[in-house]
């Protein structure tokens, strides 16, 4: 017997799958008993055949290895022990983040149009106009359905009360969806029997509501779409693919598309060109079109923002929806929901100091010890401080930076991630999670069930971003009723 | 809704289709040449010489090396970076375009493909002695062929598959024309001594195209060049014989849209290849064949490029659309 429930020390933090007093969590008794039943050879045994169908399925993510020596691929770090959520709470946090995405995309038309927000003081006007996210070029847009984030991924943690608090929104090009797919595809080769023991929601009608979200940014009735990538050196270039593949849409690069005198979008194919409608970006706004941002860019395309003012293009997601995707923005987003839809939010932020207030400033300068410093427009975990982990060196270099550009610093307390137990050499062990759900956004809304569940492998840690040693693991929405 | 064949993946398919062609009969031609001068008396005032001709890179060769000895001429195909044609170069290549067209073709074909390329990195790179040289060739074309089983018999037969298959047999044709140039090229030196040694340097021509098992059963009389020539130009069912190749090529583009421009450049070269006498190719008229032959293949390759890789978007398109 390999995995002893009574043995595993879920601390005082929240665990996912077991009690303080070593008890399985409602709903999670099958899965215990039956990972308990497995002797250590089979313990190894289905690991491995993981690996071996993450390996045959060929599901990689690619990481720089530095400046120079270009890029390699690795296989997916999975964990066999899924993660469980009852269907009764996915139902509120699902309600909870269709509300917030639809609350962020008023507010990012407004601040493109009329800019209510700041005549009513919701927010400083300042905050928008020196964000690095702000475009100019796309003020008087009006992207179909008013949408500007299509395709939204925001990323949820568990406090050690139990609570789930929205960690941040990545509403510009969030990625990870593909592994939360492929994840559920492994986990039922590994595991079959245990979907007889449970109601599992699905995950795979993700692509399909994708591209139906897509065709409905469409007037034309059976449109064109192409999933724009950076190419095959992008971290995420597997998901691109996987993407177009799943949804039968063109995958295509920057030098494939041509931007005609009739403004409209073309690829070149073997057939000449032909009309594209909609375009699933996965590159930078600023990479989108040289003619209007960075003009050395050879990832994008020449007059494509020319064809989307036009309205002869949609592009998913529009080019400046990152002005809401801003961690000092993040902050307002509980009195964003109040302003715009008239609605109590119903899921909480993470309590959030904003550098920019001086007093509020003063507080997390004096309590650097305890919290978590993020810079307004990073993403993929860099750039930030972990006060409680990190040397009084690093602190008094943030305590620098905050002072020198308090509007580019937000700061929280340190949470106390939840964990779940996670394989470790034939023991299962507590490790840190976080969740991020999809949601996407166009005439309807939708929100995968679920999400990706990312584990931070290294015992302790919290960074659970897979370019710094994150795994994941298949993430079950499951009915008990 | 319909997916369409990007230019851009089309394209790579058809060079992906050429460097490794290319890099399999460099590698036999490289292999020969060394068998043929074991089979030769030292006297003769044959060399490494000619495979820089056949190359086309007289002029490169000569800016970067002093003299065409079998260690420069060697060196210069094989690992030569700045020979675009070297066999290390057409494998960097290769791999290139492989690796950006995962998910298009299968997926243990990469995986080759990049073996291969770390294979003759590993056994073909600088020094390399003789018989480490013989072994390395020699394993080339296996790989090349694995690849090339993988492809058909797991590759959807799709455009891209037409592309490939484009490059492959372009390529193809054109090394069997540069081949057959070697054995003219060293037999009109004027060098009476030669004469004897005729049978036996078209003997190494039919060798280097893997067809000498084959002319034996076809042909059924010793080895001449008329014969040899009629064979390697004319002969249909030889999978490396120009008019295989180009009958080949024929095939591929009836099944692309918007063939029309190449199709007429192509027949205009096959009606050129199939009123031609063989036994009327002696000295500079086969020269004068070859380089015709050459030149308009080149002219094909322009059409392919033309049609459906680097097409001017300026001018209004009817298009495919089947939206």
């Amino acid at each position: 017997m390999s995995i002893e429930w009574k043995d595993y020390s879920a601390t005082e933090l929240w665990d996912e799958l077991i009690t303080p007093k070593g008890r399985a969590r409602k709903g999670a008794g099958n899965l215990c008993r039956v990972l308990a039943r497995l002797s250590d050879d089979e313990l190894v045994a289905r690991k491995a055949a993981a690996e071996l169908a993450i390996r045959s399925m060929g599901i990689t993510f690619t990481v720089y290895t530095g400046e120079g020596s270009g890029s390699i691929d690795r296989e997916w770090p999975f964990d066999i022990i899924p993660r469980l959520l009852l269907k009764r709470e996915w139902d509120q946090i699902s309600a909870g983040l269709k509300q917030r995405v639809r609350a962020l995309n008023r507010f990012i038309d407004d601040v493109y149009h009329e800019q209510r927000a700041f005549k009513d003081d919701l927010l400083p006007r300042a905050y928008i106009e020196k964000s690095r996210e702000f475009r100019a070029e796309c003020v008087g847009i009006d992207p179909p359905h008013g949408v500007w984030s299509h395709v939204c991924g925001s990323d949820l943690v568990r406090d050690a009360d139990g609570q789930m608090y929205v960690l941040e929104d990545n509403l510009r090009v969030p990625s990870g969806v593909s592994y939360m797919l492929e994840n559920r595809e492994v986990m039922k080769r590994v595991f079959p029997e245990l979907f007889e023991d449970y109601v599992i929601h699905p995950v795979d009608e993700y692509p399909a509501q994708l591209a139906a979200c897509l065709r409905s940014l469409s007037p034309v009735k059976s449109p064109q779409i192409a999933v724009l990538t950076p190419g095959i050196f992008n971290s995420a270039y597997f998901e691109h693919a996987y993407l177009a593949n799943a949804m039968a849409a063109q995958l295509v690069e920057g030098s494939d598309l041509v931007v005609g005198r009739d403004d409209c979008v073309y690829m070149r194919t073997i057939d000449g060109l032909v009309k594209v409608d909609v375009v699933y970006r996965r590159i930078d706004d600023l990479f989108l079109d040289p003619e209007v941002f960075n003009e050395d860019s050879i990832l994008g395309v020449p007059g494509m923002m020319r064809a989307w003012r036009a309205g002869n293009v949609a592009l998913a997601n529009a080019p400046g929806c990152g002005v809401a995707d801003d961690k000092v923005i993040y902050t307002y987003v509980p009195d964003i929901i109040r302003y715009y839809l008239g609605e109590e939010p119903i899921l909480p932020n993470v309590p959030s100091y904003r550098c920019v207030d001086k007093e509020q400033r003063d507080y997390v300068l004096d309590n650097l010890d305890k919290m978590v410093v993020k810079p307004a427009n990073e993403s993929g975990g860099y750039g930030m401080l972990i006060g409680p982990k990190a040397s009084r060196a690093e602190r008094n270099k943030f305590a620098r930076l905050i002072r020198a550009n308090p509007r580019n610093y937000m700061a929280q307390p340190m949470l106390m991630l939840s964990t779940a137990p996670t394989l470790i050499d034939e023991h299962a062990e507590p490790r840190h999670l976080d969740l991020r759900p999809f949601i996407l956004s166009g005439k309807n809304n939708y929100v995968t069930t679920g999400g990706l569940t990312r584990v931070a492998m290294r015992k302790g840690s919290i960074v659970v971003n897979s370019s710094q040693g994150g795994g994941s693991k298949d993430t079950w929405v499951v009915d008990l009723e | 809704m319909s997916l369409h064949t990007l230019s851009s993946t089309a394209k790579r398919s058809y060079w992906l289709g050429r460097y490794l062609e290319r890099a399999e009969g460099t590698a036999r031609l490289v292999a020969e040449n060394g068998s043929l001068l074991m089979d030769l008396p030292k006297r003769l005032p044959l060399g490494w010489q000619p495979l820089v001709n056949i190359t086309g890179s007289d002029t490169l060769f000569d800016e970067l090396y002093s003299e065409p000895t079998e260690r420069n001429v060697v060196r210069f195909i094989i690992n030569e970076r700045r020979n675009p044609a070297s066999l290390s170069n057409s494998l960097n290549w290769a791999r290139e375009n492989a690796r950006t067209l995962r998910g298009i073709i299968p997926r243990q074909a990469v995986e080759y493909i990049i073996e291969l390329h770390l294979y003759a990195r590993e056994h073909l790179s600088e020094p390399l002695s003789r018989s480490r040289r013989m072994e390395g060739l020699s394993n080339v074309p296996e790989f090349v062929q694995r690849i090339d089983g993988f492809m058909s018999a797991n590759m959807l037969h799709d455009a891209h598959w037409n592309f490939w298959r484009l490059g492959n047999f372009i390529e193809r044709a054109d090394m069997t024309s540069r081949i057959i140039d070697v054995g003219a090229d060293n037999l009109l030196q004027p060098a009476v001594e030669l004469e004897p040694f005729a049978d036996v340097q078209w003997r190494s021509v039919l060798r280097s195209l893997n067809a000498n098992q084959s002319y034996t059963s076809v042909v059924q009389e010793p080895i001449q060049q008329s014969s040899v020539l009629e064979f390697l130009i004319n002969n249909a069912a030889l999978p490396r014989s120009l008019t295989y190749s180009l009958n080949s090529l024929r095939n591929c583009l009836r099944s692309l849209p918007r063939n029309e421009r190449v199709l007429r450049a192509l027949n205009r070269l096959r009606r050129y290849i199939a009123q031609v006498d063989p036994t009327t190719l002696e000295g500079e008229a086969l020269r004068t064949f070859l380089d015709d032959f050459q030149l308009q293949l080149a002219g094909v390759h322009e059409q392919v490029n033309k049609s459906y890789f680097d097409f001017k978007p300026g001018r209004r398109q009817k298009t495919g659309d089947a939206s």
